[in-house]
């Protein structure tokens, strides 16, 4: 039994669905990230499981108790909100503490609670301001001090870190990191941002209008993306997609396509998937990460298949750590993780080493990848 | 949003600053006029009125046209002056302004925070009450209070008003509380707080502008009114503004037009009192919402 079940779970406003039964299991301390693009359904989901939106068929139910019909405040969660929503009129003690009051804690235990919260996030010379008072960042931790202070089963975050700067986000990133780490606590966690679900999440679920995608570890959804919207959306830069053809030689298949220079390339591979022998002789779409297409010298050691072609150098940008190559295969444009003081210029022809133990295979008309 | 007025201005130069001055002026002349007027009348004895210019200045000044009209003047067949009808006019005001504010709130809260099926339609129909005019209602409502048992009472008077005032104070609430994140209120029920109390606790603490604008807007006219005042009300329960209808309507023999001027002014005193103590934060409470803070 897990600790949170969403069970076949739809949302519809009137005749319009916008949550196709959804199915997924987060066991305990687990850190579970809803990630998609805007208007994928993720937020409804999150509300569905706060209770502030009703479940229009299926269940969601925390430690095997059914939540359906339960009221916000008795489903024992607590929810970080996207603005923070702190209570404008009230000082940060009084937000941290409202939800205790609100059930009726004795006033010796809530002052207990909100001292140690408060040294926990850092915020103890903060308690008396109001929040219009408070920086960005300073809001933030006392939006989450006012989660944490209820120690609930299950944390909800909606975007809590996209009203922050740049610098800070990547910094509270870290600290919820941390304080996850610290408590084992269950989150779950919306975001837009796939650097986060990546970073923070030990399970993410990728959604597309109403859909669940994938769900599975930030490594399987990296790796192995189950269709053409979760490579493209996940990861920075998106995967490259080479439209190939795939041809039978000497009892392997290869992928033929064209360089940047328009000669034709050949691209063995080593262990390919067992369903694509079926697309011998049609065109697929071959799916690339930036770091499997790089130069010969940054290549991974540990890799079986390496496979060096020449191409034509388009645009080049170095990125401190990184030097991103952009080339042409198959027509398209293809980025290249290269190392950061490698020698290249626009025009020039160089070698490209790809890893042939990294690539996918999609089906350019179902979208699904190849397995 | 005060302090910023004058950096918003437009630029202009010394000539057309002038005469902006000077059109103001004049306008301000024209409508303090008839005021000054007033008060210059107010303080003289009726002779002086009477024999002479109306404009001068009082030469021998005197307060007992306002104490005359305060509380010896005739009013119908007593001579009570406009005292006990002041009483009768802060009877209902207070509770009609209080009552409509308050249901104003809640409504503005209800149509904005728990919004339900057909809510615009109705709200759309609370807004007929603010574009009916006064003489429409007269009576059904009569027959109303009548059913009742309002008819001729101060209650009933309160609640002529109310039911008058909330298209008023509604449409207020309702535009202010539109901005007014739902988050937080999602929030506090998710802290356990309830319908009343995400209102007591949460959206009428933050609530002051608004507050102002619909006590203002409604003390003024609910103690301005005239027409309910002299169609619903007893002789026990008639407003000041009736009163003073009836004071100037019941002279005996000569017309006392200074105790007329002090009574036309003590009736004009508490909307201005209003007006002045909380007047800025009228127009702050009217601007909310339409510039994002």
């Amino acid at each position: 039994m897990s600790f949170l079940t969403i069970d076949n779970a739809t949302k519809s406003y009137g005749s319009v669905e916008v949550l196709h039964r959804v199915d997924i299991d987060v066991q305990e301390g687990e850190f579970l990230v809803l990630v998609g693009p805007s208007g994928c359904g993720k937020s409804t989901l999150l509300n569905m499981i706060a209770g502030l939106e009703d479940i229009t068929s299926g269940t969601i139910s925390i430690k095997g108790k059914s939540m359906n019909g339960v009221h916000p405040s008795n489903r024992d969660i607590a929810m970080v909100f996207q603005s923070y929503a702190l209570y404008p009129n009230m000082s940060v003690a009084k937000n941290i503490t409202f939800g205790l009051e609100m059930h009726k804690v004795p006033k010796a235990e809530r002052e207990t609670a909100l001292r140690d919260v408060a040294k926990l996030l850092q915020i103890e010379p903060l308690l008396d301001r109001k929040p219009g008072q408070l920086s960005g960042g300073q809001r933030q931790r006392v939006a989450m001090g006012r989660a944490l202070v209820r120690n609930p089963d299950v944390f909800l975050f909606d975007e809590p870190l996209s009203n922050l700067d740049a610098k800070l986000r990547v910094d509270m990133r870290t600290e919820i990191k941390k304080l996850h780490q610290k408590l084992g606590t269950t989150i779950v966690y919306v975001t837009h941002d796939q650097i986060e679900a990546m970073t923070l999440s030990t399970r993410i679920a990728v959604m597309n209008g109403g859909y669940i995608q994938q769900l599975g570890t930030p490594k399987e959804i990296y790796d192995t993306p189950a269709n053409l919207f979760v490579a493209t959306f996940m990861g920075s830069p998106s995967m490259n997609l080479i439209p190939v053809k795939i041809l039978e030689e000497n009892g392997g298949l290869v992928a033929e396509t064209t360089n940047g220079l328009g000669e034709t390339i050949k691209l063995p591979f080593a262990t390919p998937p067992a369903g694509l022998k079926d697309y011998v002789g049609r065109t697929i779409t071959l799916g690339l990460r930036a770091e499997a297409l790089t130069d010969p010298d940054g290549a991974d050691s540990k890799a079986v298949n390496l496979v060096t072609v020449k191409s034509r150098v388009i645009v080049m940008e170095p990125a401190g750590s990184d030097t991103f190559v952009m080339t042409e295969f198959g027509g398209q444009d293809c980025n290249a993780r290269m190392r950061a003081d490698v020698q290249v210029a626009p025009g020039e022809d160089v070698d490209f080493t790809i890893n042939m133990d990294k690539v996918v295979a999609f089906d350019p008309e179902t979208e699904d990848r190849i397995v | 949003m005060s302090a910023g007025s004058t950096d918003t201005a437009v630029r202009t130069g010394r000539i057309t600053r002038t005469a902006l001055y000077l059109v103001l002026l004049l306008f301000a002349l024209f409508y303090l006029l008839p005021f000054a007027i007033m008060v210059i009348n107010s303080v003289k004895p009726l002779s002086e009125i009477t024999g002479g210019n109306m404009m001068a200045l009082p030469q021998d000044w005197t307060f007992e046209p306002w104490v005359k009209a305060w509380a010896t003047a005739q009013i119908g067949v007593d001579p009570t002056g406009l005292k006990p009808y002041f009483w009768n006019s802060i009877k209902m005001v207070v509770p009609a302004v209080a009552i409509s504010t308050i249901l104003g709130a809640l409504n503005g809260y209800v149509l904005t925070k728990w919004r339900f099926k057909y809510d615009t339609l109705i709200f759309g129909f609370m807004l007929f009450a603010c574009f009916i005019p006064f003489q429409i209602v007269l009576i059904p409502m009569a027959r109303i209070l009548g059913l009742a048992g309002l008819a001729g009472s101060t209650p009933g008077l309160v609640l002529v008003h109310v039911v008058y005032g909330l298209g008023f104070t509604t449409l207020y609430f309702k535009n202010y509380y539109q901005v007014f994140p739902t988050e937080l209120v999602r929030a506090a029920q998710i802290d356990g707080a309830g319908f009343f109390r995400i209102f007591w606790r949460l959206l009428l603490p933050s609530s002051g502008p608004i507050i102002v604008v619909s006590v203002i807007w409604q003390f003024t006219n609910i103690w301005n009114d005239f027409l309910f005042g002299a169609s619903f009300a007893d002789f026990d329960s008639q407003p000041m503004t009736v009163a003073l209808n009836n004071l100037v309507q019941s002279s005996t023999g000569v017309k006392e037009y200074n105790v007329h001027f002090a009574g036309a002014i003590l009736a004009a005193l508490p909307t201005l009192l209003v007006y002045i103590v909380a007047g800025r934060y009228f127009v702050r409470g009217l601007m909310a919402g339409s510039v994002k803070g």
